[in-house]
């Protein structure tokens, strides 16, 4: 479970994340929404620890981020928007690494490993160099980094970006699967995935919690019946 | 923490050989090392008992090598975008500092096992002072300590290697240059003050102690105290920088 109770960071006098709070409990799929800048990346890295908040709380399964760091990453799996790979390294490698830093033992390494292998259709890559991927594959590199130790919790932001149309569709199946007992949060801008993937929606402009419904209930707020034009309109009065 | 500490030291001294970095560094240290013992030291010309035209030139040579393997560290992990998957994962930021230092030290290690054949050569044709050579290269593994250290923070604060090379060879050069004498001039404090304060804070006045077979506590301390403060620095400035 994940419980975000006042939650702020100011960076100078830019209020990028204003006293959110939610609740998120296992089995959810969350779509965070905004528009750029809205501070979606940035409370994803406090719900991961990476940055510390100005004030508010983040508390994993119970346990504070900021005094149970090490406890409550070990639950979490983290996959940022972009380039946090280890180019130079071959995909084994990476994962291998990954794993040893979660202090993984060797046998639920190999067992992970074959699942993520197979999940995400990294067999023909897995002893390539990662610099030497397809944008696509680095991107299931990254997920599968973060899925390497079968986390309680999944932290997507833009996972779908650079995979073609097959891949996303495929990511978005094993993603929905995975979700079902676990917790996933997923950052995106493409409509038509929280739609497909997300139970509900937390919809952030300006730092602040707009909105905090399911997909259809965000629909029917407006008579077009769509996602897009709710976005469109609630961040719009809200500006 | 150990073991995944350990993992970060493999991690980036196999990164450092895979590429050309150690290997360049290796191979600069080893030839102008011995360039600067033989020809400019006069190894043959003095009396060289203890291996003192090798050791004297040390401190030179590790503040423009030390640099070329800390530049990375961190600046890297800034400049890829790797920074954020390493401080996401659950390991404390002391490992992960650690891990990095530890790996730099470690090259250095290597840099000085190379030229141990020296050694081995003065006991076979010379005489050796084993032990005067021995308290060189401890000397030599406690200054490159301290400069993987302080290279490790400089790397921190700057986002490109190139950039954290310069500053730190800047760093480097100043502090195995002065003794900071003038700054304790102007304190205007007595001359046997002065002078002790001299001795105290220079670093080169330590490492030649220490080479010249003078292991005291004060001249170990100062060393150990300047690592210990770079790595803690570097918490600091890691924790400062990321919010």
């Amino acid at each position: 479970m994940i419980v975000v109770k006042n939650l702020c960071k100011d960076y100078g006098n830019i209020h990028a994340v204003n006293n959110v709070n939610f609740c998120i409990s296992k089995g959810e799929i969350v779509s965070l929404l905004g528009p750029n800048g809205a501070g979606k990346t940035t409370l994803m890295r406090l719900i991961t620890g990476y940055i510390e908040a100005t004030s508010g709380e983040v508390r994993i399964f119970d346990k504070d981020i900021k005094t149970s760091r090490i406890e409550c990453l070990q639950r979490i799996g983290y996959v940022p928007e972009s380039g946090f790979l280890y180019n130079e390294m071959r995909v084994f490698d990476f994962l291998h690494y990954a794993a040893q830093l979660r202090n993984m033992n060797n046998t639920d390494f190999q067992e992970n490993l074959q699942q993520v292998i197979y999940n995400l259709d990294l067999k023909e890559v897995i002893n390539q160099k990662i610099e030497t991927l397809s944008k696509g594959f680095k991107r299931r590199v990254g997920i599968a980094s973060a899925l390497i130790h079968n986390p309680d919790i999944l932290i997507l932001d833009e996972p779908t970006e650079g995979l073609d149309p097959n891949q996303k569709v495929s990511l978005r199946q094993y993603l929905k699967n995975y979700g079902r007992n676990k917790i996933i949060i997923i950052s995106t801008h493409i409509m038509e995935e929280v739609e497909a993937m997300a139970g509900r929606v937390i919809l952030l402009n300006h730092g602040k919690l707009v909105k905090d419904t399911s997909p259809e209930e965000l629909k029917k707020l407006f008579p077009e019946h769509n996602i897009e034009t709710a976005f469109y309109k609630i961040t719009n009065e809200v500006n | 923490m150990g073991r995944q500490m350990f993992n970060i030291v493999k991690k980036e001294t196999y990164s450092c050989f895979e590429g050309v970095q150690a290997w360049v560094v290796l191979s600069v240290y080893i030839f102008i090392s011995m360039f600067l013992t033989f020809f400019i030291g006069g190894f043959f010309s003095i009396d060289n008992t203890g291996l003192f035209s090798f050791f004297c030139f040390q401190p030179y040579l590790m503040s423009f090598l030390v640099p070329a393997l800390t530049m990375r560290l961190w600046a890297e992990e800034r400049k890829n975008g790797t920074l954020e998957f390493l401080l996401t994962q659950p390991i404390s930021l002391f490992s992960i500092i650690m891990g990095k230092f530890f790996s730099a030290w470690f090259i250095c290690l290597c840099m000085f096992l190379l030229s141990t054949p020296l050694w081995i050569y003065l006991n076979i044709y010379f005489e050796a002072d084993n032990m005067s050579i021995l308290s060189g290269y401890f000397a030599c593994l406690l200054i490159s300590g301290c400069f993987c250290a302080l290279g490790c923070l400089i790397s921190s604060f700057c986002s490109s290697p190139a950039v954290s090379y310069l500053w730190s060879l800047i760093v480097f050069f100043s502090i195995s240059v002065s003794d900071f004498s003038e700054l304790i001039k102007s304190l205007h404090l007595p001359l046997t003050l002065e002078n002790k304060l001299s001795n105290m804070l220079s670093l080169n006045s330590h490492y030649y102690d220490l080479m010249n077979g003078q292991i005291g506590w004060d001249n170990i301390m100062f060393f150990v105290l300047l690592m210990i403060a770079g790595l803690w620095l570097n918490v600091a400035a890691v924790e400062y920088k990321k919010n």
